[in-house]
């Protein structure tokens, strides 16, 4: 029965990680290109929450040499999980025309979501 | 000059785009505290090169527009376009950006007495700007007579004027203290230090071409007077004065020949060349003393040093880059794949799938009906059918399906008229509530 209740426990394990990347992954597809942030100075390329949208492309649309999608979920997952822990590991995000390119931790994007998200969360906006 | 100097790097800007041609820089300079050389390009990018091999390493969009000047701070760049003022830490992510109705040609800036914490702004225009480096906001707006062109601070701040004088400001009132003419007409370059303004600049000759003055003027901020000039018959364009020699100047003509003199010993030099095939657009000195970088106007940057040690910054900081990818073992999208394959990294504050617990919704409405109206007009493919939008309402909009079910509900369990009269009675309060 004690080899019952690991069961038990990895299986719970499993499911717990499963809703929180879920709810993360929710956070995140409703803050990204929201049509309303076209032309707001916040989401600009001089301003802060510019990462956000390089992050999500540095993580979901990932491309080998030759330019073909890499569907690497173990990437993803890894990511995310950083993200959600906030890690002070850095990474190097470039935007589509190569022209920026940033190095940032984990923690300030983080940072970034959770001020782009309260801003949802407000009644209204301005 | 060291004896061993040389050429120990080049590189060729990169372009805007692919495909496109390489721009010219518009504002360089080396980082005070890492190994980093910073350029400007005339669409407000600000990239950033490490080292002597120049290899790229950060590059963001700092405004609108020429980048005039960048400045450097412990905590990041601050990099001033014609519209705007930029903050950036050295890794790229934005700290803050300042527009105003009131700044619009910006050409130079300058850290003031409080040290590194405020700088003040000015250019072609009537107004000067004091700006809070830590907090990223204006503190003070300062009419002026004159427009500025270059900036440099020593005991005092010293501001070139569009016209050939140079206005010595003082650095916590920013009254004038005096004017200095430097050159008839226009001033190319300038540079203080202690106690020394040196500048290159421009007279106008026969009414109609300008031509570069063949000598570097020199100013004594201690006695308040000008020195006799520093012969240069090539033609000064670019001056700094050394870093940590405080009476060596570097001279470079438009064409890269370089004169290492003294101040205070006009005919000795040390003349260099630098391999230019083009007129030169920008020249700096490290912070060190020990590295040049020079601009040319087909974009490419050389570097010039001794090739034994060159160093940028007098006490350089590790420079931070990202951390190589950690190899994470290939999953498949398998069903039986569970999600923790990938543990957590360690972490202490609240993770951010943390969901609010105020947020609660209800579950199971049915959904929205699709309007029979644009069922009709639907125009029906292979992969679906599509038509005009008939719904007056926003796209995405929520509908409160629940109410609407409840009133289209056309068949109904006969009920007892004390049951119709209860009904009635909600449904006159819910009227007024609403």
């Amino acid at each position: 029965s004690l080899h019952a209740n690991d069961t038990l426990y990895s299986e719970l394990a499993r499911e717990v990680e499963n809703g929180r990347l879920a709810r993360l992954l929710m956070k995140l597809g409703t803050i990204n290109e929201r049509p309303e942030y076209e032309g707001d100075v916040n989401w600009s390329e001089t301003s802060e929450r510019y990462i956000l949208k390089l992050f999500r492309d540095y993580v979901f649309h990932q491309v080998n040499a030759e330019g073909r999608p890499v569907l690497d979920m173990g990437h993803m997952v890894a990511c995310l999980n950083k993200l959600d822990a906030g890690s002070q590991e850095k990474i190097s995000l470039a935007s589509r025309d190569e022209q920026s390119v940033f190095v940032v931790t984990y923690s300030e994007i983080k940072k970034q979501v959770n001020a782009a998200w309260s801003e949802l969360q407000k009644p209204t906006r301005r | 000059m060291d004896g061993d100097w040389e050429e120990v790097g080049r590189l060729l800007l990169p372009p805007p785009g692919h495909n496109a041609l390489p721009t010219p820089a518009t504002a360089m300079g080396f980082d005070s505290s890492q190994e980093l050389i910073w350029l400007g390009n005339e669409f407000g990018r600000v990239s950033s090169f490490y080292g002597t091999d120049l290899t790229r390493y950060t590059s963001f969009r700092a405004g609108e527009g020429a980048v005039r000047q960048l400045l450097f701070h412990e905590k990041g760049i601050i990099a001033l376009c014609p519209r705007s003022v930029h903050m950036a830490t050295r890794r790229g992510p934005p700290l803050w950006h300042i527009q105003h109705d009131e700044m619009k040609d910006l050409r130079c800036m300058s850290y003031t007495s409080k040290g590194a914490s405020e700088i003040l702004v000015a250019g072609l225009q009537d107004q000067m700007f004091t700006i809070d480096v830590d907090k990223g906001t204006i503190t003070k707006q300062i009419p002026t007579n004159d427009h500025y062109t270059i900036m440099k601070r020593s005991r005092y701040i010293c501001a070139a004027t569009k016209g050939g004088s140079v206005n010595i400001l003082d650095s916590v009132t920013f009254n004038l203290i005096k004017t200095w003419n430097a050159h008839s007409s226009l001033i190319n370059d300038m540079d203080a230090q202690h106690d020394f303004i040196v500048t290159c600049g421009y007279s106008l000759r026969q009414q109609q071409s300008y031509m570069l003055d063949p000598l570097v003027n020199v100013f004594d901020l201690k006695n308040m007077i000008s020195m006799s000039p520093i012969p240069f018959p090539a033609g000064a364009a670019y001056v700094r004065m050394h870093p940590r020699m405080s009476t060596t100047s570097i001279v470079v003509s438009q064409l890269g020949q370089m004169h290492i003199v003294d101040l205070m010993n006009v005919n000795t030099s040390n003349v260099r060349q630098a391999n230019v095939l083009t007129y030169l657009s920008m020249v700096e000195i490290a912070p060190s003393g020990e590295a040049i970088a020079l601009v040319d106007g087909e974009s490419n940057l050389h570097l010039w040093g001794s090739p034994s040690r060159t160093r940028f910054a007098e006490l350089s900081n590790p420079v931070e880059f990202a951390e190589p990818e950690e190899t994470v073992q290939p999953l498949d999208w398998s069903v039986d794949t569970p999600l923790n394959s990938i543990g957590m990294p360690y972490y202490r504050e609240q993770l951010l799938s943390a969901w609010p617990s105020h947020m609660i919704f209800e579950v199971g409405a049915p959904p929205p009906k699709i309007d029979p109206l644009l069922m009709a007009s639907l125009k029906v493919t292979e992969w679906g059918g599509y038509g005009r939008n008939t719904r007056g309402m926003k796209r995405n909009q929520v509908e409160n399906t629940r109410t609407t079910e409840k009133t289209s509900t056309c068949l109904q369990a006969p009920k007892f008229l004390s049951e119709k009269a209860r009904e009635a009675a909600n449904d006159a309060s819910l009227e007024r509530r609403i």
